[in-house]
């Protein structure tokens, strides 16, 4: 990575620590600083609220040529989330063909807070819950509202 | 131009001004500089002799890099590197990037197919990258910046349009190479005419080793006698004291009037916190200043104590541990006898192995049924009294069988003494029966002595009779003739027939009681003795 990336990558911090989304929390470590940590509250008016999130955002090589890679490291019961170990977020301008270089990592973050509030289940990564979302919403929040309390307090 | 230009290399001539030059004259030379180049250092100079006179060249500062002194106008920022504009182009969609941001941003892209990295709009990269307006140009140059080498010790600060030139030319603390062919390593400009400063120096105050360059100049963090050595006198940040750096720790901690501590009550609740001086006098009147001492002095003892007993927990634990297996191997019987509670010290799980007292009942150890035949009730009062069964359990399995042992060995020497007794008893029983046996057997042998006697003088007198009826004479005679021959004995024989037996048994008696009595006078003193 080169040194302009990294001076990038400092200076983004710095503007995350100024304009964090709420409910969020940066770990931020200067020996590894194309890794951060990010602790994350279920929104309110979701029905992820009183779950505990924590995320993973890595910089490639690349960056800001190529896109963030965001993971959830808690397991959560999303359309837009794989239902994996990975559990990584793909969609809108995570995509690598979509991503452009002036994007920032606060616009990534308010991506994903705003995916917990409104999941967006015609761009999912996991069409079964997708669909369980659009035809039973019902059946969906009691789900999600399950994994909460067992994965994510 | 004010920066000193690069001397032609001649290391000697060169040190020799530099030590003469130097304050610090009370540095010893340890190293000295190298003087014989190895012979891969004579290979690197062979192949490096073309671009020997590039070995002072210089990086240029990165404009990417460089810190501002005022945050600036955001539209200055370019969106990829996110930092004011270097060297910027615009795009025939009004994007503006860095030349070297663009390049990277097209590098990713497929040939042929070059997009605008804002808007995805397409550019002909021949002719769709134009220049910025001048009054652009104009504001980022006029952005203020410091030095790059600000860390090293630069102070300068100045316009970004100048900043090439002071790295490139005037500031001193731009890296250079070494003018020794053998070090090459990197140096500030402004030693570059003393010559090769990297060799080993040992302050002569503390006799840390040093490198040279670091001694002469460096940021001032690395200006080991104004802040490092630890034999050099400061002056306390916090009097005025100037105390060598060694102790300003200990002076700090331990004297300095006006640092500023708690009271040493602090411990028992008192919150007063003044500079040394007043909590001096403070102490005089806090009654929790007086008795911290104390209290210290008993919370280490407490400590001190717990420290002891925690290896001796453990070490009944091991014991303990020990005992149970001893006990199932010579009982296997009965290894999970419920009232022989084998337990495993060293089993964290098992809190059970120290309980605290007042918790948990202690342990009942029991041996096994029939294991030992019991103690039997004693009479004697010196008995231990763990014998006694009335006792409570026993806390430990050890403890029990040393005092089964106690019991046993005091048993033993109990009947030990009771054989002893009852021997010399014995002994005594068979002398005073031999005794009696003896006086018995003296008086038989008297009576059979005297019924002889008697025996005898029947004999003797029928003999006589006899004598006297063959001889044909008459009785009056034979009476007269009897008293005559026989002695003094045969006086009462006159008086009648039937009591002359008795006469003459009263007769022997007569005779014969001196020397008896006289023999069981005997007997009677031996049986005394
Ligand atoms: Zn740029
Ligand atoms: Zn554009
Ligand atoms: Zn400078
Ligand atoms: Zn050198
Ligand atoms: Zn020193
Ligand atoms: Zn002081
Ligand atoms: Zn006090």
């Amino acid at each position: 990575m080169s040194a302009g990336a990294k001076k990038r990558i400092m200076r983004e911090y710095g503007e995350c620590i100024n304009d964090t989304p709420p409910g969020m929390k940066i770990n931020f470590d200067e020996q590894n600083m194309t890794e951060w940590e990010i602790l994350l509250d279920g929104p309110e008016q979701s029905v992820y609220s009183g779950g505990h999130f924590k995320l993973k955002i890595s910089f490639p090589t690349e960056y800001p040529f190529k896109p963030p890679v965001v993971s959830f490291k808690t397991k959560i019961y999303h359309p837009n989330v794989s239902n994996d170990d990975k559990g990584s977020m793909c969609l809108g301008m995570l995509r690598p063909e979509e991503w452009k270089p002036p994007n920032k990592v606060v616009s990534v973050l308010r991506l994903v807070h705003s995916l917990l509030i409104e999941p967006n289940p015609d761009d999912a990564i996991e069409p079964s819950i997708a669909n369980e979302f659009k035809e039973n919403r019902k059946e969906f929040d009691k789900t999600a509202k399950d994994w909460v309390k067992r994965y994510a307090k | 131009m004010a920066s000193p230009s690069p001397i032609p290399y001649d290391r000697r001539s060169s040190r020799a001004s530099s030590t003469a030059g130097q304050p610090a004259s009370d540095l010893l030379v340890v190293g000295g500089p190298p003087n014989s180049p190895s012979p891969l250092e004579l290979f690197l100079r062979a192949s490096n002799l073309p671009s020997s006179k590039t070995r002072i060249s210089k990086i240029p500062p990165d404009l990417h890099m460089l810190e501002y002194v005022s945050s600036c106008d955001t539209n200055l920022i370019c969106l990829i590197c996110h930092s004011p504009f270097d060297k910027p182009v615009k795009l025939a969609c009004d994007h503006y990037f860095c030349r070297d941001c663009l390049d990277h941003a097209f590098e990713v892209q497929p040939d042929g197919h070059k997009t605008c990295p804002t808007c995805r709009g397409r550019v002909d990269t021949d002719t769709g990258v134009l220049p910025v307006p001048k009054i652009l140009e104009k504001m980022l140059d006029e952005l203020v910046v410091k030095c790059p080498n600000t860390k090293s010790g630069c102070t300068w600060v100045d316009s970004r349009v100048n900043v090439n030139d002071h790295v490139m030319l005037y500031c001193e603390y731009t890296l250079v190479e070494c003018p020794s062919h053998e070090c090459r390593l990197p140096i500030f400009q402004k030693e570059f005419h003393k010559g090769c400063l990297h060799y080993t120096l040992s302050c002569e105050h503390c006799h840390t080793s040093l490198m040279k360059k670091d001694l002469e100049v460096g940021y001032i963090t690395q200006r080991h006698q104004k802040t490092h050595c630890s034999n050099r006198f400061t002056a306390c940040p916090h009097c005025d004291a100037e105390v060598l750096r060694l102790d300003l720790k200990v002076h700090v901690n331990d004297s300095c009037p006006k640092m500023v501590i708690p009271c040493p009550g602090t411990i028992l609740g008192c919150h007063f916190t003044a500079e040394r001086t007043e909590v001096i006098k403070h102490e005089n009147a806090c009654p929790m200043a007086t008795m911290a001492p104390h209290f210290r002095d008993q919370q280490a003892r407490i400590e001190r104590n717990e420290a002891r007993f925690e290896p001796l927990a453990r070490k009944v634990g091991i014991l303990e541990d020990g005992l149970s297996n001893i006990t199932n191997m010579l009982y296997p019987a009965n290894p999970n006898d419920s009232s022989f509670p084998v337990t495993n010290p060293l089993d964290p799980n098992h809190s059970d192995a120290f309980p605290p007292a007042p918790l948990i009942p202690t342990p009942d150890f029991r041996l096994p049924p029939a294991s030992f035949p019991p103690v039997p009730p004693t009479n004697d009062q010196s008995q231990t009294p763990f014998n006694n069964p009335s006792q409570p359990p026993f806390d430990s399995q050890v403890h029990h069988l040393l005092t089964l042992h106690d019991s046993l060995r005091d048993e033993v020497s109990r009947i030990a003494n009771a054989l002893t007794d009852l021997e010399g008893r014995t002994n005594m029983m068979i002398i005073n029966e031999n005794q009696r046996v003896k006086d018995e057997m003296l008086h038989t042998n008297a009576a059979i002595n005297s019924m002889r006697m008697q025996l005898h003088w029947l004999m003797s007198a029928t003999l006589h009779q006899r004598t006297s009826n063959s001889t044909g004479t008459s009785t009056a005679r034979a009476g007269g003739s009897t008293s005559s021959n026989s002695n003094g004995n045969g006086r009462a024989q006159g008086a009648s027939g039937a009591s002359t037996s008795l006469g003459a048994r009263a007769e022997a008696s007569g005779t014969l009681h001196a020397p008896m009595r006289r023999l069981s006078d005997s007997t009677r003193q031996d049986t005394k003795l």
